[in-house]
Parts: C-alpha cells; structure tokens; sequence
C-alpha cells in the first residue's frame, strides 16, 4: 500500500483543508462551549429525563454533553460527532425538551435519507419521549398513503420521514407546516446532496420561515457547509477534524484480490467467520446484491438481501430478522450505510469499494457502535488499489492486509 | 471450550442470574424484555413483557415460581416465571437498581436511584405468598447514602443487607432497623465506583467488582478484607464459583471509549482467578463489547457472560478446569 498518490484522487485533503478554512473563518457561526457532564445538569424537564434513564442512559457521551443544550435553547446547531456516538438521542432530546404537549399538532420536522433510517429514529424518539405522551409518526415511502394522511388528521407533535412522502403529504396539505418550528436533517450531507438537494429545497420553502435548523452527521464535507448558509441562522457548530473521524475500535483490513471475479471465492471463504457474528456486506449495486445473493445461496451459504427498487413490507421483514438475529448475514447497497444501528454486528464488508469518500466511514460505522469493537474487511482488486491508499490518508488511518486467523477479530 | 451464543437481546446485556437448581438463566438488558433461557443448551424458554425501560437486575425465588425484575422505567416487577404473567407492579419516584429476594421469598430488598431530587434509598418490600394480597408498602426505607446504589443484597438469615455503590463504599445494615452497622475501610477498601457485588454459595463471604479495577472479597459477618484481585481493566461484573476456589472478574474500558480506542485496549475477557492466592487462572475471550454480567451456574460446571454486545454468551468448563492444582 506504500507509494506516492496518484493524480486525480477524489480524496483531495489538501483541497478539503483549504475550503473548510475558509468556511470556518467566515463571521457565520455562533460561539457555544459549554459542556454538561450529567444530563440532570442540562435543565431538562422531569418526564424527559425518565425518559432518558429509562432508555438505559446514564451519562451523556461528548456529542451529547455539547450539543443537547443549544440545540434546547433554539439555537439553530450543525453538529458532527463519529459514527455511533449518540448524534441521534441528541437532536430527539432536543426537539422532544422544546414541544408543547398540549398542542397536537406537528411541531418538528426531522428527515433522514433512508427508510429504514427514519422508522430507527422515530422508535428512538418514541422511547425518549414516552412520558412525555409524544406522538410521533414515521412518514416515509412504501406505505400506505391514506394511512399516513389518517394518522396525521389524528394529529402528531412530531413527524420523522423521508423527504419524498414527507412532501408528498405538505402537497396535499396531509401535513400542515404552520406550527413546526424545528427542523432536522440527519445525515444531512447526503441529504443536501444532488441527489436530495431539490426535495430538500422543495419541503423548506413549504416551511414556515421562523424555524429552528439542526443538522448532523458523522461527515460533514465544506460542500455540504456552504449548502447550510442558505437556511440557516448563526448555528452552533460542533464539528471534527477529517483525519480524526475514523474511529480506532474498527480494525480495518484489506484482503487483495486480483481480479472482480475472485470475490466470490474470497467471500465463500469467510463465510463460516461471517456467521459466527452478524455481519453486512456491500456492494454498489441493486442488480450486484440480487446477483451475489443467488450466488451465495446457490452455494449454500445463508443470506439476506436488501435494496432500494425491493417492496417496503419485505425491506422491513428483512430489517426485523436482522435486528433480531434470526439472520446474520445481509447483502445491501449503500442504502444501509448510513445510521443503521443493530447491536451485534462486528463485522462489515465492502465487497466493492465505495464510489462516495464518505460512504466508506459510514459503512464501517455499521459496525464498531457504541461500546463495541468492530472490523471492516475491504476487498480490493488492482483497480481499487488507490481508493485503499486515499482512504489511509484521507482519514489517518492504517489499513492492514487481513490475517489468517479472522475468526480470532471477532 | 466452545461457547453457545445465545441471541435475543437486541440491546446491551445488564444482568444474568441461575436459577437455584441450575436448569434456568435469566438475562436482563436495556431492551425491557428479561428473557429465560435453557441453562445446558441456551435454548430461550420465553421473555418477560411489560417493563417500559431498561430492565437492570432480576432474582428468581427458590422454587423458580417467581421473578422479580428492576427497571430503569422506575418500576420492579414481580413475574410468574412459568407463564410470563405479571402478578405485581412497584412503583417508585426514580429508576428501581438492584433487586434481589430474602431466604424464604417473604421479603425482597429494591434500591432506587437519584434522581432529580429524590435520593437513593433502600427499600424492603414484603412479598405476599397470595398474589391478592400483595402490597406496595415498604417494611423498611434506607436512605442517607449519596451516589447510586448498584447493589445491595441479604446477609445471612436476612439479618441484615449488604449495599455497594457509586461512593466506593460497602456498607452492612440492620435488616429491621435500618441502622448502619458496618461500613468498610476507606484505605484498604475500592477507591472507585462498585459495580457489582456477589456472594459465596453459603454467604458468608462476597466479592465485589470495581472501576478502580480491582475487585475485593469480604467477610459477610465482619466486613473484613480477606483478598483483592488485581486487573487492568474497570470491572462491570463478579461471580465466585460454587465448587471451586475460583472467582471470575469481567469488563473492560468504558462503553463510552470503545469505538475511539484501538481494539487491543478493550480488554473484554472474562478473567478466573484463584480465590485463595488472588493469581490468574485464565481467560475467556469472545465478546466485542465490555462484559456486563458474569453469572456461574450453581453446579459449577458452566458459566454466563452477558456483554455490551448484546450477546449473553454460555460457557460448559473443560476437564481441565476441574484438574487446575495451584
């Protein structure tokens, strides 16, 4: 892996460091330090804090000591903490301290790039927020649109969607933006990439125009920061420095493999340690996760699939069995990069590596969640040999050819 | 050894508790479901539906007809450990801790937290035989202790009630007063948080698990210092064996620094040690996350870890446990 970059790398850090200079320089941001060590320290009402303790939290973790209490002053906040790390119990905490319970009607706004992602953080929500009385609905695509548009007539404080039904509904005045006064992007440089970018543009312009902004995300690239300048008022910034984002409990490994076609066998191979644990595989494409999936059955082995063009009702069985760990192996795109949180994966791979820069540290943050180590596995062939070399120095990290004995990682 | 990993849980692991005859095990975890498992083959028997919050310890009585569970949703709850009905419901001002019953099942000893306001206490509630007539009412209320009370347990013929917690201190109480009687040595003693505490078959001796990395054992009666075991990693879970002059010792870093430390400095083994010449024994490794429960099985013969992981871990000891000379 040693040797000069090539040219042309899309992992450009000098070009990175330089725009997120000027960025930071710029008279745009609000200066907030304070740092709260207890979250009986943060003024939060009593039934939130049940709430928070009965959810098994018992200290708050460094996104959450920061960034709870701006966001509950109303402050509008851009907050980047390492995957796995509580960025999601932060912005619940924070709308769920600011609503008013007495009006039933929809107060924030919260938008998460996949479905999957916004069903996990309105079950968050919902835990966080249940002796409060919150009544949150998950409005995401795939479902039922005249039972979204009965549960929002019935009336809710908080709608966790994904940005194509949640316009649908503001269209047809299911959902009506009078009231929300927050607004969360999560993942929120996918979701101010091209390709949500105008959806995003389409909802705000429904909204009303005194609105409290929150974004988050474990990358936080300046394209996406020169974006939030548009919508946002003098936020709270808490970011991290690119090469300090990896987090060092995910050991990394490449495995080289000459040529596409010698994946399969190098992923047969692993299968007996694949199942020992729960483990995700990628790759770039719909059609490759239907391919891969046959042949891995076609041999044997046990899989699960995922994708974006699958029905809804079978992406959430399939979502269920892995939570639970009825299966253990999944194949998915990088619609499951992102957020995903399920307790036992240890280990990730990326049959193919990432087309996007970020997409790699979301992908690994499946595994190596909080309080858990775990290992990613990169299948490289000579073509992906560089994106393995600007990964390492992109993020300042090492990674090292795999082991023989892989079943001892885990 | 091969260990049977048992999944169900779909958040971390906080408690593990045997049955008195060895043929249950029952997990507790932050995902409010307590489950039941087969104790030889980890085979899960069922789940106990109903808390609404992290469920943090259980005890089960001596005839394995009843469970009682503390939760972080501020309530304890007495189950039918058979048919998963729940019979009772306790209900208190802050997150019910540790749980745990009296010789003959007519009491059970709760602590709570603090929380806002309210302190930590200590709580003894009779347990009625006729479900009917059971009540909400404590026979005793202990307070006067700062910081979280992890722990507290029967001392012999539920003369008195063992406490550890979050000030590093173990502490002896009269069971029908409440009048401190022994608290133990601030030198000699934990110098961090107690996380954990477990007692010898017989009770007269326990152990206790602390994030000063050492875990101690005491006399019951006296609350004296007899061993301290040496690690280098916070300790979350304790268990002496019932058969063999053993203890095993469980941890690992802070569940907060996991994923930003290397993988090296997660120490998640579970440790043995020799009761007696306080020396290793050996470990067992396998969970990715902190250990937060150990349990031994009452015949000696097999132990449980429960783990950040989410995974309760079930381990049958080889021959070769059972010939270590020291």
């Amino acid at each position: 892996m040693a040797g000069l970059a090539p040219e042309g790398s899309q992992f450009d850090d000098k070009q990175y460091d330089k725009k997120m200079q000027e960025i930071l320089t710029e008279d745009f941001f609000t200066s907030y330090d304070d740092v709260c060590e207890s979250f009986d320290s943060m003024g939060l009402q009593e039934n939130l804090l049940r709430g928070i303790y009965a959810y098994g939290f018992e200290k708050p973790s460094a996104i959450q000591q920061r960034g709870i209490v701006p966001f509950c002053k109303g402050l509008d906040v851009i907050q980047q903490a390492q995957s796995g790390t509580g960025k999601t119990a932060t912005f619940c905490s924070g709308i769920l301290q600011q609503l008013d319970y007495g009006l039933v009607e929809c107060q924030a706004l919260v938008l998460a790039p996949t479905r999957e992602l916004a069903q996990q953080i309105e079950k968050v929500m919902r835990a966080l927020g249940d002796y409060l009385g919150v009544k949150v609905h998950a409005c995401v695509g795939g479902t039922s649109v005249r039972e979204d548009q009965r549960i929002l007539a019935s009336g809710v404080h908080v709608v966790v969607g994904t940005p194509g039904r949640v316009f649908d509904m503001l269209r047809r005045q299911s959902l009506r933006p009078d009231n929300i006064k927050m607004f969360v992007l999560d993942e929120a440089d996918e979701m101010l990439s091209r390709g949500f970018k105008d959806q995003i543009y389409d909802i705000f312009q429904l909204l009303p125009s005194k609105i409290q902004v929150g974004v988050f995300s474990a990358t936080m690239p300046p394209e996406a920061l020169e974006i939030t300048r548009k919508f946002m008022n003098k936020p709270v910034r808490i970011l991290v420095k690119r090469d300090e984002l990896t987090l060092e409990g995910i050991k990394q490994f490449y495995v080289n493999i000459d040529k596409e076609d010698w994946k399969l066998d190098t992923l047969c191979d692993l299968y007996e340690t694949l199942a020992i644990t729960q483990s995700v595989i990628f790759v770039n494409t719909r059609r490759k996760v239907d391919w891969l999936t046959d042949k891995m059955r076609s041999r044997d082995h046990t899989v699960s699939a995922t994708h974006g063009d699958m029905d809804q009702n079978t992406r959430d069985i399939i979502m269920r069995e892995f939570r639970s760990g009825s299966s253990r192996v999944l194949i998915t795109t990088d619609l499951l990069a992102r957020g995903i949180d399920v307790q036992q994966v240890s280990l990730v791979i990326n049959y193919d590596l990432p087309t996007q820069p970020e997409n790699y540290l979301h992908r690994i943050g499946r595994s190596g969640r909080f309080g858990r180590k775990g290992v990613a596995i990169n299948f490289v062939t000579r073509d992906d040999e560089r994106i393995v070399f600007d990964v390492q120095r992109f993020y300042n990290v090492t990674v090292e050819e795999l082991p023989a004995n892989v079943a001892d990682l885990l | 050894m091969r260990p049977i990993l048992m999944k169900g849980h779909e958040r971390p692991l906080t408690f593990l508790r045997y049955n008195r005859d060895g043929d249950l095990l029952f997990s507790c975890a932050k995902d409010h479901t307590p489950t039941v498992w087969y104790a030889d083959n980890g085979d899960r028997l069922g789940t106990y539906r109903g808390h609404n919050g992290a469920v943090w310890t259980c005890d089960v009585s001596r005839d394995s007809a009843r469970l009682i569970t503390g939760s972080a949703d501020q309530t304890a709850k007495l189950w039918d450990v058979s048919t998963g009905k729940e019979l009772f419901s306790f209900r208190f001002d802050a997150p019910a801790r540790s749980v745990e019953f009296a010789i003959g099942d007519a009491l059970a000893v709760v602590t709570t937290d603090n929380f806002m306001d309210h302190v930590p206490t200590v709580q003894v509630k009779r347990i009625a035989e006729d479900i009917d007539d059971q009540t909400e009412e404590s026979a005793l209320v202990i307070t006067g202790i700062k910081g979280r009370i992890n722990r507290a347990v029967w001392g012999p013929l539920n003369r008195t009630i063992i406490t550890a917690g979050e000030d590093a201190t173990v502490r002896i109480w009269d069971s029908e007063t409440g009048q401190l009687l022994k608290e133990s040595d601030k030198e000699s003693g934990h110098q961090k948080t107690i996380s954990s505490l477990s007692k010898s078959l017989d009770w007269s001796h326990f152990i206790t698990g602390s994030l000063d990395k050492s875990a101690k054992l005491w006399d019951t009666r006296t609350l004296t210092l007899i061993k301290t075991y040496v690690t280098e990693r916070p300790v979350n879970a304790v268990d002496i064996s019932p058969t063999h002059d053993t203890v095993v010792l469980g941890g690992g870093q802070d569940a907060m620094n996991v994923t930003m430390t290397d993988r090296r400095a997660g120490k998640f083994e579970a440790k043995f040690y020799h009761k007696i010449l306080q020396e290793e024994i050996g470990g067992v490794k396998g969970h990715f996350g902190p250990i937060n429960a150990l349990a031994f099985n009452p015949d000696g013969r097999s132990f449980s870890s429960g783990g950040e992981d989410g995974y309760v871990r079930l381990h049958h000891f080889d021959s070769d446990y059972f010939s270590i000379k020291m």
